[in-house]
């Protein structure tokens, strides 16, 4: 990046280019500091600030969509430990060597490649559930708010099921008002993401508790269906059919929640 | 070219070893502690690279191809790594690398690009800043906004933003000037605010 001159800095608005590199930070310390100090004083650029950074933030949220199937790892350690030894093994290392001092050298690393695949495997599955929980959680909370309004607003099943033609890859029926629990309704729906998948997210209440069930398709690997059971005080029940997965997420009483889940897998 | 601000793991192992020893581990001819170095630098970047090879290939299995070749090279040509550079910008730029000579790289390289056109980069949106602080917690938009956007622009954009890679090593990896680095996030930004406008409008 090029110094530029300071002396009217604090005057100057910001331009994108100028802007992009705030906001990356990668601008020298004397002209960040000029930079926000004007922005103490003008509205408008904080606002071209704020805005860029919201938008840095949700690209960067959204561009971390495809997760690499769980068995991949393993596939690529082995793919690493198949390779012939005499590709990456120099002429010295050889003469150096003999295959017989070699060979226990190569199981111990061969035992801490398994190792370490298997430590990863685990952290990453743990990493990715915790991960998902949060993710669900937060787009649980986001429907609370007040300002938040689902896309399609209906109690009517006949409305909201049409909805998703065309916005998914795939359908799921929903029960009949009769087929609820007591005091159980429909409030509206949203298309959402969870795990990089497109879903459902159905929003019922169940005495006047806000409810948001997630429907999204059944992938192989046990990362969805290995969920916590509660987080930050709100149940989650994950529950698959055999083509969905169905995730729950509210404050109510965990009894009352496996009841709608159960209804939701019963019109399957 | 690369810096070593982005090699935590392998700079505190560094620091734990004297002078003699950092030099035994550059000498030592261990194909096994090679790879193991390889590996602890390479392995922790394996989502982040499945992830930038599913953008760029649109493909699970290539995608995972294209990952796996990309250690293989890397691995082959760590020789030529210098220790202490930054080791995500240099497999990054090996994975770009092999995704060019790909067929699917190949096609894409024959989209046209209208190259980082200066007057366009400059001009104010007509919209208020307000106006802009559009509901971004809309998934669905924004992966649709990433989908429409061009390949050559959303390539700079997941670097800078998803990755967090600096300008000068993005330069590295694309192999093109500093200044096209800025003036294509610029544009990437610009383009990708005015396909959320709409997307955002009809939601709202």
């Amino acid at each position: 990046m090029t110094q530029t001159p300071q002396t009217n800095q604090s005057t100057e608005h910001l331009n994108p280019g100028k802007l992009n590199a705030f906001i990356d930070g990668e601008l020298p310390p004397a002209e960040r500091q000029g930079i926000e100090q004007h922005l103490t004083g003008c509205h408008a650029c904080t606002m071209g600030v704020l805005s860029a950074t919201q938008l840095k933030a949700a690209t960067a949220s959204a561009g971390h969509r495809f997760a690499p199937p769980p068995e991949a790892l393993a596939r690529l350690t082995a793919h690493f430990h198949s390779q012939p030894q005499a590709e990456t093994r120099t002429k010295k290392s050889a003469r150096i060597y003999s295959m017989t001092s070699l060979r226990p050298l190569a199981w111990a690393a061969l035992a801490a490649a398994i190792l370490l695949t298997v430590s990863l495997l685990g952290w990453r599955q743990l990493h990715q559930t915790n991960a998902l929980a949060a993710e669900l959680l937060d787009q649980h909370l986001a429907t609370l708010s007040s300002g938040a309004t689902p896309q399609v607003i209906s109690t009517d099943r006949h409305t909201v099921k049409p909805w998703f033609q065309g916005r998914l890859p795939f359908s799921f029926n929903l029960p009949d008002p009769a087929a609820l629990p007591p005091d159980t309704t429909l409030k509206g729906a949203d298309l959402t993401y969870i795990n990089g998948q497109p879903a459902a997210l159905l929003l019922f209440t169940i005495h006047k508790h806000e409810v948001s069930i997630f429907l999204t398709q059944r992938t192989p690997g046990p990362i969805l269906t290995a969920l916590p059971s509660s987080r930050s005080g709100f149940a989650i029940h994950s529950t698959t059919t055999h083509d969905l997965l169905i995730v729950a997420v509210s404050d109510v009483n965990p009894a009352d929640l496996d009841l709608l889940v159960a209804a939701l897998v019963r019109a399957q | 070219m690369f810096n070593s601000q982005h090699l935590p793991v392998y700079a505190v192992s560094l620091h734990r070893l004297n002078l003699r020893q950092t030099e035994a581990l550059r000498t030592m001819p261990s194909t096994i502690s090679r790879s193991a170095t390889f590996e602890e630098l390479a392995l922790p970047l394996f989502a982040s690279l499945y992830n930038h090879a599913f953008w760029l290939t649109r493909n699970q299995s290539e995608a995972e191809d294209l990952v796996q070749e990309t250690f293989s090279k890397a691995l082959r040509a760590f020789d030529s790594f210098q220790l202490g550079t930054n080791f995500k910008a240099w497999i990054f730029r090996i994975l770009r690398n092999t995704f060019l000579t790909s067929r699917t790289g190949i096609a894409t390289s024959r989209t046209v690009f209208l190259e980082d056109h200066p007057d366009t980069l400059d001009t104010v949106a007509s919209s208020t800043p307000e106006d802009t602080l559009i509901r971004l917690d809309n998934q669905a938009a924004l992966h649709l906004a990433l989908e429409q956007l061009q390949p050559q622009l959303r390539e700079v954009l997941l670097l800078c933003d998803v990755e967090e890679i600096k300008y000068k090593d993005i330069a590295a990896i694309l192999d093109v000037p500093i200044g096209t680095v800025m003036s294509r996030i610029s544009r990437a930004r610009s383009t990708l605010r005015q396909l959320l406008q709409p997307q955002l409008g009809e939601s709202l």
